[in-house]
């Protein structure tokens, strides 16, 4: 499943409600822009009132005035200019931040399981191609549509008020670019979709490549890494070759009319001129406006091709807020009803990531405040879906999964991390310093405390070696951290949040044997009364805990003291004779 | 499209299918090289702008010109004859503009695409000295930024040689007119542009330092996204969405500072031009009141000194455009120097028969051939090391440490014949994004029944599940929709199907369960029993299967013989209770009888306690 993508109308009333919401500075910048277009037409003007002059015969005296209003003029666009550009890009920075904040504030509030359907890469590319796409037309866009608008506007206003009958003739090409936009526009999003598209194929086969570099020196992997980019490539150059053929037809479109209206202007305007209709100034003057009409038409129809392109991305970042909320904290009478004790218990869990195909068939289990509860079984038996249930990431397909009587997906999220948390082997580390990473799970931890959580996880060691200790940067672009060095810091976040209830899905698998022993014990002891529901493929972490739990095919099989499953010779014994071996 | 190279698809091309070995003495002779490449397409593009250009230059003179006969003589054959000529040069230009603009495009695409390949051949060859030498992101920039910016330089140039021959045809035509108008705009538009060009730097700092902001602000935003299961599984949003607002509005003050630079820099370029253009006017005028020039010719000065600010511009941007090359052609020079972390110099040594024995030196490892052999140390990173130096991955690291196939060190022979003879599968190793199928089949393609098999081995059958369509999915970049034992086993599988004469697996079961790992020893030793295999494990499930353990101790193999006797101490009992504490899964408080082992694990701790106790890191 994928994530949604708004339709036009919802992404145009997302647009309208934003506008709207920022009329007022939008009002002043439509303002200003028009009066600085206003001054910036005083130039042809001018010199048609110039050549008439000249024609007729003049003096000094008339020429100074004339240039004066010149000179005005181009004070006046200057200092409009100046306020009009700087309104716009303050005004496009302040809708473009709030804009960013309030899409990664849903993107944090996804369900999860909707993520994980859609896959990560779908909603990396809206936060980072999407939103810096969608940057540029914000911030640079809007700002110029509105004075190329405008510009286009007055220049015509003005034609038309200085001889409607000459004005007339700028049209005439005007057609012939109405034909060719439309074509153009048409093709244009997906050509230019296409185009970056293959970029970032292109610029993803680089990545994977660098990355893994190792692996495709050992499998001998090179010549088809290389194949691999040229193949982009040549996708690469057949999409920025079909975006080429558009422009092909565009430019000379436009071109042809911009060449059509002077021309136009000037024999009619000049057969007018001779019969005494109007002076050869207005014409000079209005050949000149067919001219500087060229650079705001072709502004306009730039920006409309990136706006265009911005929108496709709009749609996806407003496709965000569209995702239903998997979990809403209980309204009414529930409201607020805490948890009466700390007793997690499952009755008839069920659930299915695809309809009908249930994962988890009907699991009954109590977990007793203190309790150290491991979960074992075969790959792909339901273990870490049961222990999302019991963390209440997920809401169950069928049954509940409740702490001290309350369903957990009732429990506003802030809450529900007092009573339940989950740490999973996955070894993201986050952009920042060591103690950021920590300081997720709360934020007022002073440093003592951070030194001792890293110590109950055996990291302090390593971390207190590293060149700025706790202060050392380190995710993407900082210090490397090894898998299990952030399975570690994974660990000490959680220490760190001390919940009453704790799920370890794997999450120490990504240390050596020993090591995740020696660390599962020095965290015990910092978790002392803590319940704690430890998924893991290694048996020691059965051995150590209160109670084993054999889960296969979305069933509890066995369930008890891990001497009383070895006694009773079911599945578990047979297991741990297999794993103890003969060592 | 795999048969051709993109850039074989461009027009003009000479043929040449071989992208060659550019000189990597330096910027400049890179460009010069990448030029020379593409001379004809440049030449075609050159000429179609100057074609262009020149039209442009007479446009304002015939205007000036129609002006005046429609003053002298009114509507007739005069006015006819210049609306002509403006037409006829406006449709020429507008073809020229076409036409070069494909021009252009393709040297922008030629250049660019061409350092785009040489970047991608360099980093699909060089080993893990790319990533030794370079960060990720350098490369990655190298072609999704610098490329381009050397591929510019090629696409401006027309135009500006264009410019050049627009200003000398202006030039003639004002001078005619009027020598003192005709000098006040030649000399004085360079002026304007002059300080202009100087009042951009200090905003382009701003600029950079918003750039700069709003990069880390992209990399927090992704950084969510990844790590947001973590994030759901301890409640660490709402410190998360504080920490991106900082950053957003950090991003949104440095933007409102790059504002008020560049609404002065818009603002002068209205102001200057502006009056630049109204003293020209006031000049003029007055020249036409005293008769020097005519009405036309005012209109024609107006129009150049309207029209020449562009070529102005071009020229500007033709120095930016410059600057920026030279930019990017340094970086990817960078990453064409990289030399490959092996093989880098030609095979010194013929390449020994098949079925002899694979010796590292320093350790004394020994694989006989035919044999399987598991490699055991209390430290995994240092059996893993030497299982590493067995694939020879790094010509001048493993100088020191040589590795002898039937006798020769491996350094010495083709690397070819190595990576044919020898496969190393180290701990965690990349799973590249593609078709499942494919990306298992390394050495070419492969019937699903081997592919089966593989998967049967390797006890992957799930991942088939995991994957839509199975052999013929997609697995996406890393093999990120697959769990940690799901990527193992894909890569175990994929280090099978290379079906080497010898095989190395560091770790190939450390993330699997008990039941998987149990089936997948036995599968494994079965299917490469008779042909060399070295197996960097501790695990007592894949131990009990293989030829011969080597027992490993501070760098030196201490012991061999089965997994049995070393237990037993009928061989080496000096070291039995040494590899009992390595692969025992026994527990400390179970064997009360076993006071050894107590003893052990208290020494252990201590060993635990004194050095890291993580893996996992890049031996």
């Amino acid at each position: 499943m994928k994530l949604p993508i708004a339709d036009a109308a919802t992404t145009r009333a997302y647009t309208v409600a934003l506008l709207r919401k920022h009329r007022r500075p939008l009002a002043v910048m439509v303002v200003l822009q028009t009066v600085a277009a206003v001054a910036g037409l005083a130039g042809p003007w001018v010199l048609g009132r110039l050549v008439d002059a000249v024609a007729a015969g003049t003096d000094a005296r008339y020429v100074d005035t004339m240039i004066a209003v010149g000179v005005v003029a181009v004070l006046a666009q200057t200092v409009l200019t100046r306020y009009g550009q700087r309104l716009s890009m303050v005004f496009g920075e302040l809708v473009f931040a709030e804009l960013r904040e309030e899409f990664i504030e849903r993107v944090t509030s996804l369900p999860l399981s909707t993520v994980e359907r859609a896959g990560t890469g779908d909603l990396v590319a809206r936060t980072t191609n999407d939103v810096n796409k969608l940057q540029h037309a914000v911030r640079f866009g809007v700002p110029r549509v509105i004075v190329a608008v405008v510009q286009i506007t007055l220049t015509v206003v003005a034609s038309v008020l200085l001889s409607p009958a000459v004005a007339v003739a700028m049209f005439v090409g005007v057609p012939v670019l109405l034909l060719v936009l439309r074509w153009y526009l048409r093709r244009a999003t997906a050509a230019y979709l296409r185009e970056s598209a293959s970029y970032a194929v292109l610029n993803g086969t680089i990545t994977e490549s660098v990355e893994g570099a190792r692996t495709a020196d050992a499998l001998s992997l090179g010549e088809r890494r290389y194949g691999r980019v040229k193949d982009d490539l040549a996708e690469a150059f057949a999409a920025e070759r079909a975006t080429l053929n558009l422009r092909t037809v565009l430019f000379p479109g436009i071109d042809l009319t911009f060449v059509l209206a002077p021309v136009a202007v000037l024999l009619w305007g000049g057969w007018l001129a001779t019969q005494g209709q109007v002076s050869l100034g207005v014409v000079t003057t209005l050949v000149m406006y067919s001219y500087q009409l060229t650079g705001p038409v072709w502004e306009l129809i730039f920006w409309v091709d990136e706006i265009q392109v911005a929108a496709t991305s709009l749609a996806r970042i407003v496709g965000v807020q569209l995702v239903e909320p998997d979990r809403q904290a209980a309204a009414g009478e529930a409201h607020g009803r805490p948890p009466r004790d700390e007793r997690v218990e499952a009755r008839s869990l069920r659930y299915a990531y695809r309809e009908g195909h249930d994962v988890l068939h009907g699991i009954d289990l109590d977990l007793a405040p203190g309790e150290r509860l491991a979960v074992v079984g075969p790959s792909g038996a339901g273990k870490s879906t049961l222990g999302r249930m019991l963390a209440g990431i997920h809401p169950p397909t069928g049954g509940t999964v409740t702490v001290g009587g309350v369903p957990l997906v009732d429990l506003p999220l802030d809450e529900l991390r007092g009573h339940v948390a989950l740490v999973t082997q996955e070894h993201h580390v986050f952009v920042g310093t060591v103690a950021d990473n920590l300081l997720l799970a709360r934020p007022e931890a002073d440093d003592s405390e951070l030194e001792r959580a890293l110590r109950a996880v055996d990291a302090w060691d390593w971390v207190s070696a590293l060149p700025e200790g706790l202060r050392t940067e380190v995710g993407s672009g900082g210090a490397a951290l090894t898998p299990a060095q952030a399975q570690q810091v994974a660990l000490a976040r959680l220490v760190l949040l001390d919940p009453r209830t704790l799920v370890l899905d794997e999450a120490t698998s990504l240390l050596d044997p020993r090591a995740a022993r020696h660390l599962e014990r020095s965290l015990s002891a910092v978790l002392e009364g803590r319940t704690v529901v430890a998924i893991a493929h290694r048996l020691h972490t059965a051995h150590d805990a209160d109670r084993v739990a054999v889960v296969d095919d979305g069933r509890i099989t066995e369930i008890g003291p891990h001497d009383e499953l070895v006694a009773a010779g079911g599945d578990y014994a047979a297991l741990w004779r297999s794993w103890q071996h003969d060592a | 499209m795999r048969s051709s190279l993109p850039v074989d698809d461009l027009p003009r091309e000479q043929g040449g299918h071989e992208l060659g070995t550019p000189p990597l003495g330096g910027p400049g002779a890179y460009l010069w090289w990448l030029a020379r490449r593409q001379w004809l397409t440049i030449l075609g593009a050159v000429a179609l702008g100057i074609v262009m250009f020149a039209c442009q230059a007479v446009l304002p003179f015939l205007t000036g010109r129609a002006v005046d006969d429609g003053l002298e003589q009114g509507f007739g054959p005069e006015l006819w004859r210049a609306a002509a000529g403006i037409l006829v040069l406006g449709l020429v230009s507008a073809g020229a503009s076409a036409v070069g603009h494909r021009f252009d495009v393709m040297n922008w695409l030629r250049a660019a695409f061409t350092s785009a390949q040489l970047v991608g051949r360099t980093s699909a060859r060089a080993g893990h000295a790319i990533t030794a030498e370079l960060p990720t992101g350098e490369v990655v920039s190298a072609v999704a930024n610098d490329a381009f910016r050397v591929g510019e330089l090629y696409a401006v140039l027309a135009r500006f040689v264009g410019s050049i021959a627009a200003y000398v045809i202006a030039a003639v035509l004002m001078l005619q007119v009027s020598v003192p108008l005709g000098l006040v705009v030649l000399l004085g538009l360079p002026v304007v542009a002059a300080v202009l060009g100087l009042l951009v730097r200090p905003l382009q700092r701003r600029q950079a330092a918003q750039r700069e902001a709003s990069g880390r602000l992209t990399t927090l935003g992704a950084d969510t996204v990844s790590g947001l299961r973590i994030l759901r599984g301890i409640g660490g949003e709402g410190v998360f969405n504080a920490r991106y607002r900082e950053q957003s509005q950090l991003v949104r003050a440095k933007g409102v500072a790059v504002a008020t630079p560049q609404s002065w820099l818009d603002a002068l370029r209205v102001l200057l031009p502006g009056l630049f253009v109204v003293a020209l006017v006031w000049l003029g005028a007055h020249m036409a009141i005293d008769g020097q020039i005519t009405p036309g010719q005012l209109v024609s000065t107006y129009g150049y000194a309207a029209f020449l600010g562009w070529p102005v511009q071009n020229a500007t941007e033709m120095l930016q455009a410059a600057t920026r090359a030279h930019v990017g052609a340094t970086k990817v020079v960078a990453v064409l120097r990289v030399v490959p972390s092996t093989g880098a110099t030609p095979a010194t040594a013929a390449t020994p028969p098949p079925h002899v024995p694979l010796v590292d030196t320093v350790s004394g490892t020994t694989l006989e051939p035919g044999r399987v052999v598991a490699l055991v140390s209390a430290d995994p990173d240092e059996s893993a090391a030497i299982a590493t130096r067995m694939g020879r991955f790094d010509d001048v690291a493993e100088a020191a440490t040589p590795v002898l196939l039937g006798g020769v060190p491996l350094a010495e022979l083709d690397k070819a014949d190595v990576r044919e003879r020898i496969v190393v599968s180290e701990a965690t190793p990349h799973i590249f994004s593609g078709v499942l199928g494919a990306e298992l089949a390394t050495r070419g393609e492969l019937d699903e029944r081997a592919l089966l098999e593989a998967i049967r081995l390797a006890d992957a059958h799930d991942v088939l599940d995991s994957v839509p369509d199975g052999l013929a999915g997609e697995l996406p970049e890393k093999g990120r929709s697959l769990s940690g034992g799901q990527r193992q086993r894909v890569a175990l599988a994929r280090a099978l199907l290379a079906d080497p004469e010898i095989l190395v697996l560091v770790e190939p079961t450390s993330a699997v369960d008990a039941h998987t790992e149990a089936r997948i020893a036995a599968r494994l030793v079965e299917h490469r029993r008779g042909r060399s295999t070295l197996v960097v494990t501790a695990s007592p499930l894949v131990l009990d299967h293989v030829d011969e353990v080597q027992l490993v101790r501070d760098g030196v193999v201490v012991a061999r013989g089965t997994h049995e006797e070393l237990l037993s101490g009928a061989v080496a009992p000096e070291h039995r209770l040494a590899y009992r504490d390595v692969v025992g899964r026994h527990l400390d408080d179970e064997a009360p009888d076993d006071a050894d082992s107590e003893l052990a694990f208290d020494e252990l701790l201590e060993h635990e306690e004194s050095g890291t106790t993580t893996r996992g890191g890049r031996a």
